[in-house]
């Protein structure tokens, strides 16, 4: 949930790569990091890993101060897919407030997609959250794969949920993960609005918001 | 002092990250490698290089002598805590993922006792519900085998009683003429006193043997009244008749110890089978004999009620019926008496012998003070 210092002026909020293993979670948290530009931007931490799978961890730290002096930091995480680390998985998802589901594209992947997802809301429920309440967005990576899902099938599939329009990405490539990036930050603002007033309180639209946490060339100063 | 964050993913400061005697040591070293004096500090210092972590300042270095040396030891120092951190943020999540998942541990722990416990005590019941059906089941045995033993002697009684009904004839109708004889023989012997003595005492004997005989008839009559041998469909027949004849048979049982008090007003004839209203009579009769104390009073009345139908009123001054029993009492084989005394079928059976004749039968009772069961017989 997202934590506001008063004192410090201080907003902190928390975003959640989730998905299955091997679905380009951390490879989407890499190519933000080389891909974005925003007013403050911290290092990649990639915890340990195993033969190049998560085991604990990713964190970036970006940030934007308004105007008016409010300081919001944004940490981006990624959890390990693999099954056996849910005790991790939820202690990294705990008081999130927006998780981007990362699926595979490739037919094989999709009973994993699936149960990841499952996962995910199960992993929300214990923690107190409603998967329905929380700004979800759902990625379906590894677009560039011969034989990946067809996209309108995706589509179609997803369209009666609250997560549609899925959004299309190849990570490895650099596609589609700012803008997957940029539609949950669009879904995570009017929630923050409500809670913090950031439009009459600190003069921040919902554009600069987005501007500044996900520029690809730079930002003046708010 | 143990470095542990609050929460893996709080912001650390610097005395999370490296405690103070480690902070000590790496300004001792940056002495050491250019030789200017450094201070590490956890507030806000005027002139001092900002250390960050993660966008955030946890400390700021200052190096009054030569503030040139400040940045690039600060990055050194940024780049060194960058480390400690993934170590620490790596540590703090493990913790608090082993802690979780000791917890949730024992929480499935206590649950699966619990419903272990559940299973053992579910085992528990079962067993004593698997025990009370047996018994149930082993007493309902005891009672068929008891019903279908009185069945037997029923039927034996009925043969008999037919075996019986010739012999008994003759030997009755042979006294009678045994008698005339007698008398016959009387006229032409010695008139002395022996003669006549002998002749008076052989008169009494045959007077005797043939009320003997006499008796024996009637009980042959209504055992074949009461086992149905001779009537096949229903016949128009006097109920007073029938219920004089039961209770005959009743008082018989009880070796005439019991006198049943007869109140009969005329009835209208009844189509039926005699021999099942008897049935079904005696058992009422037989109860009301069993439930009063010796010199209790049984009365069987019979009237012609308002709406011109035939009652049958059985009253006793016995111990009468408890009210959690009054709900069972024609349940087939609900007795209160001991296994081998009671079948627990007379009222049953008396139930369906009226049902069968367009009847009615009531219970009333009170604890000590007596019953009193009404049968109804509809006008035809």
């Amino acid at each position: 949930m997202a934590e506001y210092l008063a004192l410090e002026r201080k907003l902190m909020l928390k975003v959640v790569y989730y998905g299955p293993a091997l679905s380009g979670k951390t490879t989407n948290l890499m190519q933000l990091h080389t891909l974005l530009q925003p007013q403050r931007k911290g290092e990649l931490m990639v915890l340990e890993t195993r033969d190049d799978r998560t085991l604990f961890f990713d964190v970036m730290p970006i940030g934007l101060r308004s105007a008016s002096g409010l300081d919001l930091r944004l940490k981006l995480y990624t959890v390990p897919g693999q099954v056996q680390h849910d005790s991790t998985r939820k202690a990294v998802l705990s008081r999130a407030d927006g998780v981007i589901f990362v699926a595979d594209s490739q037919p094989a992947q999709q009973d994993n997609n699936a149960n990841a997802f499952d996962n995910l809301a199960d992993n929300l429920q214990k923690l107190g959250m409603d998967i329905e309440r929380l700004p979800v967005v759902v990625q379906f990576n590894k677009r560039d794969l011969p034989g990946a899902v067809d996209e309108d099938e995706l589509q179609a599939r997803w369209s009666a949920t609250p997560w549609t329009p899925l959004s299309m990405a190849s990570a490895l490539k650099g596609v589609g993960v700012v803008e997957s990036f940029r539609q949950l930050l669009r879904r995570l603002y009017p929630r923050l609005d409500a809670e913090f007033h950031l439009t009459k309180r600190e003069g921040l639209q919902e554009e600069d918001f987005i501007r500044y946490l996900s520029s690809v060339d730079g930002v003046a100063n708010a | 002092m143990v470095l542990r964050m609050r929460r893996f993913d709080d912001d650390p400061d610097i005395n999370d990250l490296i405690d103070r005697e480690q902070q000590m040591r790496l300004v001792g070293l940056l002495h050491a490698l250019c030789g200017e004096f450094f201070s590490l500090h956890s507030k806000p210092q005027a002139g001092a290089e900002a250390v960050e972590f993660n966008l955030e300042t946890i400390a700021w270095l200052s190096c009054s002598t030569a503030p040139n040396r400040q940045a690039p030891a600060a990055r050194l120092l940024e780049f060194i805590l960058f480390y400690v951190a993934k170590y620490r943020l790596a540590a703090s999540l493990h913790h608090d993922t082993t802690e979780a998942s000791f917890a949730e541990l024992q929480r499935q722990h206590a649950a699966l006792q619990e419903s272990e416990g559940r299973y053992k005590e579910l085992s528990e019941q079962l067993q004593l519900r698997v025990d009370e059906q047996i018994k149930v089941i082993e007493d309902a045995q005891k009672q068929l085998y008891e019903s279908a033993r009185l069945r037997a002697i029923g039927q034996l009684a009925a043969g008999v009683a037919h075996e019986i009904n010739n012999p008994i004839g003759f030997i009755a109708s042979n006294l009678r003429v045994a008698g005339e004889y007698l008398e016959e023989l009387g006229a032409k012997l010695p008139s002395d006193q022996a003669t006549a003595v002998v002749q008076d005492d052989f008169r009494a004997l045959l007077m005797e043997s043939l009320s003997g005989a006499q008796r024996i008839a009637d009980i042959v009559v209504d055992l074949k009244t009461f086992a149905n041998i001779d009537q096949e469909d229903f016949l128009p027949c006097d109920l007073n008749q029938v219920i004089a004849s039961t209770c005959h048979l009743v008082e018989a049982e009880f070796n005439h110890d019991l006198v049943i008090e007869q109140r009969l007003e005329p009835l209208p004839q009844l189509a039926g089978y005699p021999a099942k209203i008897s049935q079904a009579l005696y058992n009422i009769l037989d109860n009301a004999a069993r439930a009063i104390v010796p010199g209790g009073r049984v009365r069987i009345t019979t009237r012609v009620g308002e709406d011109g139908c035939s009652e049958v009123l059985v009253e006793d001054n016995g111990c009468g019926i408890a009210v959690e029993d009054m709900e069972r009492l024609f349940d087939p084989f609900f007795t209160t008496r001991p296994v081998g005394t009671g079948t627990g079928l007379g009222l049953s059976v008396a139930r369906d012998i009226i049902k069968a004749h367009r009847g009615e039968i009531f219970v009333h009772s009170k604890l000590g003070v007596g019953s009193r069961v009404t049968l109804r017989f509809l006008s035809q």
